[in-house]
């Protein structure tokens, strides 16, 4: 009797974890950032310490930031287990002796996924700087 | 405090500090072991695992630049040990890893914190939300490493510190 309260307990405890698993991710379907299809236009604005910004216009049908920003050829980077990492920005490339990074803004705002995550919309503003020091 | 307990801590903080080093290069994002290293030193050596979990927040810090990702270090780790100093008689492996799968499972949550802090509920939410999948993937490796390897580790560190204690 003693053995099988035990693992009634030990399965409602599974149980209840698995629950919370499932509806963890049901409510990331629900709220994370929805994609837009269709044509857009957004613009992306390359800040280099010490340099001009330069800001490129984007006309894509693309759902997502990465894929817009491929299309312009703007980006080089590799893929992580956290997704891809942007290593260099229209030729200039962030020297990590220097400490060196490349830190993604919208509109001035932080944003809370990396560019394979990043929905876009039309009008949509980012910024790409350079920053220096972790 | 004694020098075996200075020893100690600074044995056991940088163990935790290499450990979690080595395992950033692996290809499974959140999973760790140190949830599992704060609930086993939590109940073998109570009050001392404190010194630890802020050695390694420090080492932390040092090594990947305070910002503030760290205010969340400053905190997260010392609800884990409370908690399972709450729970310092339980025994059962199982039971063990639903606390470390709850944790692993609740760390975005709880990190999220300062942004709720700083930018108001739009900019928690927003940063809770887009974690949701590191912290299943958090959740999940907790619970199987909980269930794997919190009794042998445990009943380890139990018998080296009592012989040490001799």
């Amino acid at each position: 009797m003693e053995k099988s309260k035990k693992y009634s307990k030990t399965i409602l405890a599974v149980v209840i974890f698995a629950a919370i698993v499932i509806v963890l991710g049901l409510v990331y379907n629900k709220f994370k950032p929805q994609t837009k299809e269709g044509s857009k236009e957004i613009s992306v604005t390359i800040v280099v310490p010490e340099e001009e910004p330069k800001e490129v216009t984007i006309k894509t049908d693309a759902e997502y930031l990465r894929q817009a920003l491929d299309e312009k050829k703007l980006i080089e980077g590799s893929d992580s287990t956290y997704g891809y990492y942007i290593t260099g920005v229209d030729g200039r490339t962030a020297d990590s002796a220097k400490e060196e990074w490349w830190c993604i803004t919208k509109g001035g705002e932080d944003v809370n996924t990396g560019i394979d995550a990043t929905p876009i919309a039309d009008g949509d503003k980012f910024e790409l700087t350079l920053m220096i020091g972790y | 405090m004694k020098i075996k307990d200075i020893v100690l801590i600074g044995m056991m903080s940088a163990m935790m500090f290499a450990i979690q080093v080595a395992m950033a290069i692996l290809p499974l994002p959140n999973a760790e072991l140190i949830s599992l290293f704060v609930i086993v030193f939590a109940l073998v050596f109570g009050y001392k695992a404190l010194f630890i979990i802020y050695i390694f927040v420090l080492l932390e810090g040092i090594f990947y630049g305070f910002h503030i990702w760290w205010i969340n270090y400053l905190y997260v780790w010392t609800v884990l040990f409370f908690v399972a100093r709450l729970f310092r008689r339980k025994r059962s492996s199982l039971f063990w890893a639903v606390i470390s799968g709850a944790f692993g499972l609740s760390f975005g949550a709880l990190c999220s914190i300062p942004y709720f802090l700083t930018g108001g509920i739009p900019s928690g939410a927003a940063y809770w939300v887009s974690g949701i999948p590191f912290d299943i993937i958090h959740g999940i490796s907790n619970f199987i490493v909980g269930l794997v390897a919190i009794r042998p580790i445990y009943n380890l560190v139990d018998m080296l510190y009592n012989k040490a204690k001799c």
